[in-house]
């Protein structure tokens, strides 16, 4: 009997949550025909759309001019990256057709322009910079095709974040709500590059570099929506460790001083 | 029982924690050894900002006695210069969160970041290094509003920020890295808000040691010296752009320098010496010294 | 952020004060729209904020003393705060200087002070120059001040002290500061110090330089408080200053204003050894880095009065030097 009542009183509480609105862990909702999962668009908890510009407020003479030959300040590189890096010959790379090699995805966030982001489909968010005339699709499935040829963009994986929840049972803790899975950043896993420069003087990477992004919206005390890319850039072959920068984007009313340049390797 | 059950407390949305260590990979000659003389790059700064940094003397802080063991603000602190560490506190009747803390290793500060809804207190309150701040989430984001600070530094080369600054973050994890962007308002020295972004990576092991600091006057000067250059004499001004090859006038500092347009109005004024021979490596305290390579 | 005063609001309560300093007048002041705040700063001592100067307050067994009594219009609506603190005698009452904006409720305060356990009137303890200056014909042919406002109690050493409530309150004396009748008033237990108007945090200091005002002695008064005050760990908290006007304060905040006299001083001292005019020297802009913190471009004490007055102290002094 009170064994019973036990197990009542729990079913109660937990309708009595799902009443209140409390998002279920996965796995556990009302009965009924299982949904199908939401498109990339439909799914975005915030709106990365529209036209952004850098503000240069950090690493402002590795950005804003092309860094003194053998300056990695900063970058967390080994004895061979500098090796390279302090070999770096731009004219070599204009002769090779490479003058793109400082605008690939690990880098071209750093790179001060304007973005365009838009939905190119309902699971794909296009970045369009005007710096070096770039586009990265972003897609919003689970793997990337059989085979995907190397580019200096690579090929990227977006997912809306849903922050850790820790292990154990996907159940909820008796007592205990489990909120902070209402994420708003946008996770994106970029593999499949061509080896390139992280800055424009040279500092390598190589092709099996995977970059890790999150990009995060926040509104400011102006009324200026900002975003912050939190780019994080793992190749063990040339690095002592993740190299992890954050570049922060304002929202601009439309796309006035878009000004599309061609890859410059000077 | 069944009351007990029915009580739903309110977690943190998320945990940020733990021990956390710097990461430097960016401006790293700049926030660690310290920025060079007349390097105003990157800094939104008016010209009342400008002259008090042209005329800053650094003996200022050895000079000046009270300097010596002066902290650093909320809002430059958080550009990472020491190790820090955040714990939630938790009442312990309603199991909900009142606060997050803070320490840094720098002047061993602490922080209290207000999570019950209090307000700030009124204007006549004093202001302190650390200031008063208060934060509310938006997700997972924790948005934290700071007032009530001292009179600081933008940066260590004589940059002002003011006491009537309002500093905004947003604190950001993603696995084990904690991205904080800083948002600073000053009406009397900025001409648009600052906005920097860090980052910081988990380091369970880190046992931040104890700063300690007594002032202890060494220079011998008549009470109330106050280190300054002239308007107008400083000699080192130059010596910045001279180093890395860079128009004098972009390192004057201004919203203007720090948009990609501003490319291409220096685009022919750009000289780089032949190769680097300044702080060429820097991404931590052991190896950012001024002749590495 | 909506408890924070507004700039507005700031440069109304510094036109009030700065008018009862340049043009010796009482403002008209309805009391009915002002709000006067009290707030504890620390142990025994409290401040009671609102137009016109900062009222220091220390309560206890012994009664009620007093730094400055704020303009006469208030001085009812500052009694009643003072009352929901403690209803003793007023017994101690210190002018830091001679402005109606710190003196003008003398005389009420005087009379509102007494209570049954009054032994006789409060002590009015101030610089003797106040005493001489509020007993003597008044300027721009401004009415005289009723005897029951003057000081009953004036000191001319350089120093002054009494107990009170279980602490020792020590009375210095700053020569030609803001004036030359300026006192800095320390609550040596509660370790809150009143500065009157040689501090004043939002705003250029006031040198009056027809009431002995000087910029040498204000740098010397702003100083004497950094000499006083003793900060708790790095440089916070610890000694809490009461500014003349303005937000309760440390030694880090005096540290910043005395440092900003003290480089304005040093700028103009180089420009007057230059031969440079009063004029070249306002055009040269010596203030410039301070004035989007201290600075006014309009009002009773603007930028340029500031820098008119310090050339013209600095003048006289480096014209005596010779």
């Amino acid at each position: 009997m009170m064994r019973s009542r036990l197990l009542a009183s729990i079913l109660l509480a937990a309708a009595s949550m799902l009443g209140q609105g409390v998002p279920p862990p996965s796995g556990i909702g009302p009965p009924g025909r299982p949904q199908p999962p939401k498109s990339g668009e439909a799914a975005a908890p915030v709106d990365f759309t529209g036209y952004w510009v850098s503000v240069v407020s950090e690493d402002w003479r590795w950005r804003m001019v092309t860094p003194i030959r053998g300056d990695f300040a900063s970058i967390p590189m080994n004895e061979e990256a500098r090796r390279i890096g302090n070999a770096w010959d731009p004219d070599k790379d204009i002769a090779a057709g490479e003058q793109c090699k400082s605008y690939g995805a690990p880098a071209i966030m750093r790179v001060p322009g304007r973005l365009h982001i838009s939905w190119a489909d309902e699971n794909t968010l296009k970045i369009e910079t005007d710096a070096g005339k770039q586009t990265r699709l972003l897609h919003f499935t689970v793997k990337p095709p059989q085979s995907v040829e190397r580019s200096w963009q690579g090929y990227s994986i977006a997912n809306w974040e849903r922050p850790v929840r820790g292990s154990g049972t996907p159940g909820f803790g008796l007592g205990a709500t489990r909120e902070g899975t209402h994420g708003k950043s946008l996770e994106v896993t970029t593999t499949e590059l061509r080896a390139g420069y992280l800055r424009k003087n040279g500092p390598p990477y190589s092709e099996n570099t995977v970059l890790k992004e999150y990009y995060d919206l926040h509104k400011e005390r102006n009324g200026d929506t900002w975003f912050t890319v939190t780019t994080i850039v793992t190749d063990p072959k040339y690095l002592n460790e993740p190299f992890v920068t954050s570049t922060d984007f304002k929202k601009i009313p439309d796309g006035a001083g878009w000004d599309p340049s061609a890859c410059s390797a000077k | 029982m069944f009351a007990a059950l029915l009580a739903v407390p309110a977690f943190a949305q998320v945990d940020f924690t733990g021990e956390w260590a710097p990461l430097y990979h960016e401006d790293g000659p700049e926030r660690l050894p310290g920025p060079e003389l007349g390097d105003y790059t990157e800094l939104p700064i008016n010209a009342a900002a400008r002259m008090a940094a042209d005329t800053y003397d650094a003996d200022r802080i050895s000079v000046v006695p009270e300097y010596q063991c002066r902290p650093h603000g909320a809002d430059y602190s958080m550009r990472g210069l020491g190790n820090l560490r955040i714990w939630q506190e938790i009442d312990q009747n309603s199991q909900k969160l009142i606060a997050f803390h803070t320490h840094m290793l720098a002047w061993d500060s602490e922080r209290t970041i207000w999570m019950d809804g209090r307000p700030h207190p009124p204007a006549y309150a004093p202001h302190t290094w650390q200031g008063f701040s208060t934060g509310v989430w938006d997700g997972n984001m924790l948005t934290i509003t700071t007032t009530h600070l001292k009179v600081n530094y933008l940066r260590r080369n004589g940059v002002p920020r003011s006491d009537k600054a309002i500093f905004t973050e947003h604190w950001m994890r993603h696995g084990d890295y904690l991205t904080v962007v800083t948002v600073i308002e000053d009406p009397v020295y900025l001409t648009e808000p600052l906005v920097r972004s860090d980052n910081w990576s988990l380091d369970p092991g880190q046992n931040i040691g104890i700063f300690g600091c007594e002032y202890a006057p060494e220079v011998p000067r008549p009470e109330g010296t106050v280190p300054a250059h002239l308007p107008g004499n400083n000699p080192y001004l130059r010596e910045f752009a001279g180093w890395y090859g860079l128009p004098y006038e972009a390192t004057r500092g201004g919203a203007e320098t720090m948009y990609p347009e501003y490319m291409k109005k220096i685009a022919g004024e750009y000289h780089p010496p032949a190769k680097c021979s300044r702080y060429c490596k820097c991404t931590s305290l052991f190896d950012c010294n001024l002749n590495s390579k | 952020m909506d408890n924070l005063l507004s700039r507005t609001r700031h440069q109304a309560v510094f036109v009030f004060f700065a008018a009862a300093v340049v043009c010796w007048a009482q403002p008209q002041i309805n009391p009915d729209n002002v709000k006067l705040t009290m707030a504890h700063v620390q142990g025994s001592v409290y401040v009671l904020m609102g137009d016109g100067g900062n009222i220091t307050v220390q309560v206890g067994k012994d009664g009620v003393a007093m730094v400055d009594t704020g303009f006469a219009p208030l001085a009812v609506k500052a009694m009643a705060e003072i009352r929901k603190l403690n209803t003793g005698p007023v017994v101690w009452i210190v002018n830091t200087h001679v402005h109606t904006d710190h003196t003008g409720g003398n005389a009420e305060i005087m009379k509102l002070g007494m209570t049954r356990e009054s032994v006789g009137p409060p002590r009015l303890v101030a610089q003797s120059n106040v005493l001489n200056r509020m007993s003597g014909p008044q300027p721009n042919g401004a009415p005289p001040i009723p005897e029951a406002a003057w000081p009953n109690d004036e000191y001319f050493l350089p120093t002054k002290d009494f107990f009170f409530n279980s602490e020792a309150v020590i009375v210095y004396h700053v020569p030609n500061a803001h004036t030359d009748g300026d006192s800095l008033v320390f609550f040596r237990r509660s370790d809150v110090l009143s500065t009157g108007d040689i501090f004043t945090p939002e705003h250029y200091p006031i040198i009056d330089l027809a009431r002995g005002g000087s910029v040498e002695g204000e740098i010397k008064g702003l100083n004497q408080i950094i000499d006083i005050t003793v900060p708790a760990k790095y440089q916070e908290g610890g000694t809490m200053v009461i500014p003349g006007h303005g937000r309760l304060c440390d030694e880090a905040d005096v540290v910043e204003y005395r440092n900003m006299v003290t480089i304005i001083r040093d700028r103009l001292v180089d420009m007057i050894h230059r031969g440079m005019t009063l004029e070249q020297v306002k055009a040269a802009k010596p203030t410039l880095d301070y004035d989007t913190q201290y600075g006014a471009t309009s009002g009773i004490w603007t930028t340029d009065m500031f820098v008119e007055a310090a050339y013209k102290s600095l003048s006289t002094k480096t014209v005596s030097e010779k």
